[in-house]
């Protein structure tokens, strides 16, 4: 069941992706996906607690320090290009 | 269907419908606060499964901090248009939930271990109070949105 909520949020999360105008929905389909994550490693926690605890901390960590430099990039993305939206990034030459 | 079980599920379709409620809200500020709401949610479900290190750290870590950096960045680009929903996309997502339904809302859920983990149990108070406050924080967060005007 747990897993079943967690693909359903990850499902809604790509469907917040796909459906995004600007980073900021971006930003917030990513979030959602990592709790989405977040629920996906309980099962874990029923072989080992010790090691689901040290995953969920792992990820916790590195899921924010990840949003939190893409916060930092719309902010910049936003002084660079006057505007947050997702026409106005793009890499390498290719419209994303 | 026993009480943690009918728990779980009652907080799993809450953090759902929150995360529908982010994809279907055309401001980025509600959709940041929907999502705040799911990731609480998605905690509710770690403490029903008594895990309470993993609710700290959450509600913390992630609701906290990047979740509400979230609403502040949000806030600060709100647009009253920023998403597209294709329906076509409707069709599959629906025949995909189905399926999901379908294949697992009979599992029962397995046995959780926490041994090792009990150093919050007694703080267990505290938290609720800390979740109350993130609320009552989010809150005033709207209505000075509102009284501001923005």
């Amino acid at each position: 069941m747990i897993i079943a909520i967690a693909i359903c949020l990850l499902i809604i999360a790509y469907l917040i992706a796909i459906s995004a105008r600007d980073l900021v929905r971006l930003l917030i389909s990513l979030e959602l996906m990592f709790s989405a994550v977040f629920l996906a490693i309980i099962p874990l926690f029923s072989i080992s607690a010790q090691i689901a605890f040290a995953v969920l901390v792992i990820t916790i960590f590195t899921s924010s320090a990840e949003l939190l430099v893409l916060i930092t990039a719309i902010v910049i993305t936003d002084r660079l290009r006057k505007g947050v939206e997702i026409e106005k990034a793009s890499v390498g030459g290719d419209t994303v | 269907m026993d009480l943690q079980s009918l728990l779980i599920s009652s907080l799993g379709i809450l953090a759902i419908v929150c995360a529908a409620g982010s994809w279907l809200t055309r401001d980025n500020f509600y959709s940041a606060l929907y999502m705040s709401v799911a990731m609480l949610f998605v905690a509710g479900i770690y403490a029903s499964l008594n895990l309470q290190p993993a609710v700290v750290l959450i509600t913390l870590v992630f609701v906290g901090a990047v979740g509400i950096v979230t609403i502040a960045v949000a806030a600060t680009y709100r647009a009253k248009t920023s998403r597209r929903v294709s329906l076509v996309w409707t069709l599959p997502v629906l025949f995909v939930l189905g399926i999901l339904g379908y294949a697992y809302i009979g599992k029962p859920i397995v046995e959780i271990e926490s041994a090792g983990m009990e150093f919050v149990g007694e703080y267990f108070l505290a938290v609720i109070f800390l979740i109350s406050m993130m609320v009552v924080v989010m809150l005033s967060a709207i209505r000075i949105l509102r009284r501001v005007g923005l």
